[in-house]
């Protein structure tokens, strides 16, 4: 009777912790997507796009990108190479292999660079119309 | 005999359990990756914001801009020059094809059937997704908006101005 009882409470112990392990798997999938390189490329090169689209000369917008900064740094991309601008084509790099592009309809001159301080900020500054 | 029709009720119960949890888990896989696989459409704010740029540039604050209609007068070469005088650029490496269209009409406020002046610039066979699109939104046509608002010119002659833009760039903004 006693080992039948240690039986049971074994099996018990081992399918709590397989739910678990199976829930937990689930919750870092879910963050893991929600948090991907593919996924924030995408939106900071659309926001940057449609910020750009909408500014006027000699304007300067700063962007909280703290969340991207960290990921690019662990992915081995350099501060500097997160955002780049050419001719009127935004590219968001926070892999070495990946980046995401999308281009702007206004015709002005752009540059975009790392914030000294705070550091996790971008700064998008709008030189004047070509 | 009761201990022991108890645990294979238990380990039945369990099979299920799992297979439950692979059914749901598989679920879960399958939303959150078609979530995240679509692509942000920022079309519509990107013809929004196409459209106050133009806007911004036919009339600055309620009155008519000159280089289109002065002293009741219309420009007639307006046309190819539009977009270099609203800093517009629709031509990019990324696309072979302009993915932009649009189309600025000025009515007198007097005639609202005729228009005394009308500019176009872009690719205009992104148009006919407008037409299709009137009962409703079909999201792999491109998304057109459009705005009218009322101006004055330099000799307070009334205008109504009407502004359809049109944003393609399909690939980019919805799963094809």
């Amino acid at each position: 009777m006693k080992q039948k009882r240690g039986t049971i409470l074994l099996e018990n112990v081992i399918f709590i912790i397989l739910n678990l392990v199976f829930l937990t798997i689930l919750i870092l999938f879910l963050f893991r997507q929600g948090s991907g390189a593919i996924v924030l490329e995408q939106s900071y090169a659309k926001n940057i796009a449609l910020l750009i689209d909408s500014a006027k000369p000699i304007m300067e917008m700063k962007l909280n990108m703290e969340d991207v900064m960290d990921l690019a740094e662990k992915n081995g991309v350099n501060r500097d190479e997160i955002v780049k601008i050419n001719a009127n084509v935004v590219t968001v790099k926070l892999t070495q292999k990946g980046g995401y592009k999308y281009s702007f309809f206004n015709d002005v001159d752009v540059t975009a660079y790392p914030d000294v301080f705070p550091e996790k900020n971008y700064i998008i500054k709008v030189n004047g119309y070509k | 005999m009761n201990l022991i029709k108890n645990k294979r009720g238990d380990k039945i119960i369990s099979v299920y359990w799992f297979a439950i949890l692979i059914i749901v888990a598989g679920g879960v896989f399958g939303m959150v990756y078609i979530f995240y696989g679509t692509p942000y459409d920022i079309r519509e704010i990107e013809a929004n914001v196409l459209g106050n740029q133009i806007a911004d540039c036919v009339s600055y604050a309620g009155k008519i801009n000159t280089a289109l209609i002065s002293n009741g007068r219309t420009s007639p070469k307006i046309g190819e020059s539009f977009l270099k005088m609203c800093h517009l650029n629709f031509k990019s490496d990324e696309w072979q094809d302009e993915q932009y269209y649009l189309e600025v009409k000025i009515y007198s406020l007097g005639d609202l059937n005729n228009s005394i002046l009308n500019i176009t610039a872009g690719d205009n066979k992104w148009l006919s997704s407008c037409a299709l699109q009137t009962n409703r939104q079909i999201e792999k046509l491109a998304k057109c908006i459009k705005k009218s608002f009322y101006s004055i010119d330099n000799s307070n002659n009334q205008y109504i101005i009407k502004i359809l833009t049109v944003v393609r760039k399909a690939e980019k903004n919805v799963k094809i």
